[in-house]
């Protein structure tokens, strides 16, 4: 049935995707489902080892990928992404802003976030996304057509104690995405977020280090399984959700299927956050 | 046709949004059970699921029945199979007349709660142990924009769909245990026999419309509210539905979406 679903469903055959932080957790996930479904893929990231074997599964499927290295905090490096994108594809039709950190190197030690800590996690966080829209923006208007996805996080959805710094960015990043949608609306442009819940992810193995540390109850636990308890005691659906139920999300809302949906965030989190 | 053997139940699925979410999902295999009030035209869209997807029935439902309601399930269920996806989309805007009041009565607000409310509890209810025995199930209720924040007219319609919204999530977090995912839509501004009407009213309410014919309230919405500057049809509606009800949404649930062109952002 799997592949019958696959073959349905090639919404992206002859388009171009950028995923920023393709090459490991959930940008990973869903570079890997928007090729599955036809589109062509550059995966954006710092990690070019970890980028490259993306870049080669992506190709062993049949279409195409490659790496750009991007520093989504630096609006050269956006540009130059996108650039990179038309020259190799010839085309861009979708920007999936992806990358993200829980904060300045080392933050797992931490019991309280430093100023570098909010500046990281603000820089990539937000402004990550704001440089790479505006590398591509005057693309997409320019041509009538773009699909913008940018992956915030339930923890955006409302302030919760500890970790403010992480949820306070992904706040920003719904807000920020609301505002692009308003100003490429009229353009033909959609830009949406996806909000995942818990999804055991490079990211999320740091922040379970970080709560072991930081609360007793999770003390003497592995980070699998502060994971484990915490999907446990807050998803209704009893499950963690995957990589690639975001890249699921995403594939709709980057879609033809969804034209007419632009500045909603969705939460795909099997039901801790309603919306 | 990666719904064929699931058998959808769409509510109102005669007429405007339900008969396009019917035509949508048969257009990718499923079999469509159309319950409706409107017997001649809930025949014809059952005609027209049958020539896509093979299989359709109708079930003449009155929501705010119980006893309909319970029958509407044991018919899907001998006729069709047991449910897959239960869609909730009957509604209506007021009572008999509402279009050229100018302020919501009583009736108004009883008959509003009665259909888009009750009824949709009623119909939820009666296909529960359907989906709870088979631990599996998808159900997509239609609210509406205008139940995601406060209107200068209509405060019945607004109200009912806001509950909607509500009951939704109530009735998610309820059956997350069974594998069952519930989530909203929230239409924006779609040209239906239903909004044909609403702008009668507003015409009749807003000095800014003052004069207009309903398209031209219509259009002037779309062009002043609508960032995408465009109306939304029934097919974009459909396509959320089929979207909600895929494998590809297991993990959403409790979510209500606007489908608006960012008319309404959250």
């Amino acid at each position: 049935m799997a592949w019958l679903h696959v073959m349905e469903i090639m919404d992206f055959e002859g388009k171009t995707a950028v995923v920023t932080g393709g090459a490991r957790g959930i940008g990973r996930g869903i570079a890997l489902e928007l090729a599955q479904r036809g589109s062509n893929v550059l995966i954006a990231d710092t990690d070019e080892e970890a980028a490259r074997d993306v870049v080669a599964e992506i190709k062993a499927g049949g279409t195409q990928s490659s790496f750009c290295e991007t520093d989504v905090t630096q609006q050269w490096s956006t540009d130059d992404m996108v650039e990179v994108a038309l020259e190799e594809f010839g085309q861009l039709d979708v920007l999936v802003n992806n990358a993200g950190v829980g904060g300045a190197i080392g933050f797992t030690k931490r019991k309280t976030p430093t100023v570098e800590d909010w500046q990281a996690t603000f820089d990539v966080n937000v402004f990550g996304i704001v440089n790479a829209t505006q590398s591509v923006e005057s693309y997409m208007v320019e041509r009538g057509y773009g699909k913008i996805v940018n992956i915030a996080s339930i923890a955006g959805r409302g302030g919760r104690p500890g970790f403010a710094t992480y949820a306070a960015s992904k706040a920003a990043a719904v807000n920020v995405s609301q505002a692009w949608a308003f100003k490429l609306a009229p353009h033909g442009i959609n830009v949406n977020t996806v909000c995942p819940g818990l999804i055991w992810t490079p990211l999320w193995e740091k922040i379970a280090e970080w709560r072991r540390s930081t609360d007793q109850q999770n003390a003497g636990l592995t980070p699998r399984q502060v994971f484990q308890r915490t999907v446990a005691e807050m998803v209704p659906l009893g499950r963690e959700q995957t990589t690639e139920d975001v890249g699921k999300a995403v594939a709709f809302l980057a879609s033809d299927r969804a034209r007419s949906i632009t500045g909603q965030a969705l939460n795909v989190d099997g039901g801790i956050r309603q919306n | 046709m990666i719904f064929k053997g699931q058998v959808a139940v769409v509510t109102g699925g005669a007429t405007g949004i339900g008969r396009a979410i019917a035509l949508k999902l048969a257009d990718k295999g499923a079999s469509v059970m159309i319950a409706d009030i409107n017997d001649e035209a809930a025949e014809k869209t059952a005609a027209e699921v049958k020539e896509i997807s093979g299989k359709s029935s109708v079930f003449i439902t009155d929501v705010t029945n119980l006893e309909a309601c319970d029958g509407l399930a044991t018919a899907t269920a001998e006729t069709l199979g047991p449910v897959d996806f239960l869609v909730n989309n009957a509604g209506i805007a007021g009572s008999s007349g509402w279009q050229s009041r100018s302020h919501s009565t009583e009736e108004d607000w009883k008959q509003t709660y009665q259909v888009n409310v009750i009824g949709m509890s009623n119909v939820t209810s009666a296909f529960r142990s359907q989906m709870t025995k088979r631990r599996g199930g998808r159900i997509v209720n239609l609210a509406s924009i205008a139940g995601r924040e406060g209107r200068p007219s209509l405060p019945h319609y607004s109200a009912s769909k806001a509950a909607v919204i509500s009951l939704t999530q109530s009735t998610a977090l309820e059956l997350a245990r069974f594998n069952i995912t519930v989530n909203a839509i929230c239409p924006g501004l779609l040209w239906t026999p239903m909004w044909e009407q609403v702008g009668d009213r507003y015409a009749q309410d807003n000095p800014a419309f003052d004069g207009m014919s309903p398209r031209e309230v219509f259009d002037t919405m779309v062009a002043e509210r609508i960032p995408m500057q465009k109306e939304q049809t029934p097919e974009d509606v459909a396509d959320t539905v089929a979207f909600f009800v895929s494998e590809d949404a297991k993990n959403i649930t409790g979510q209500a979406l606007n489908v608006d062109g960012g008319f309404f952002m959250r």
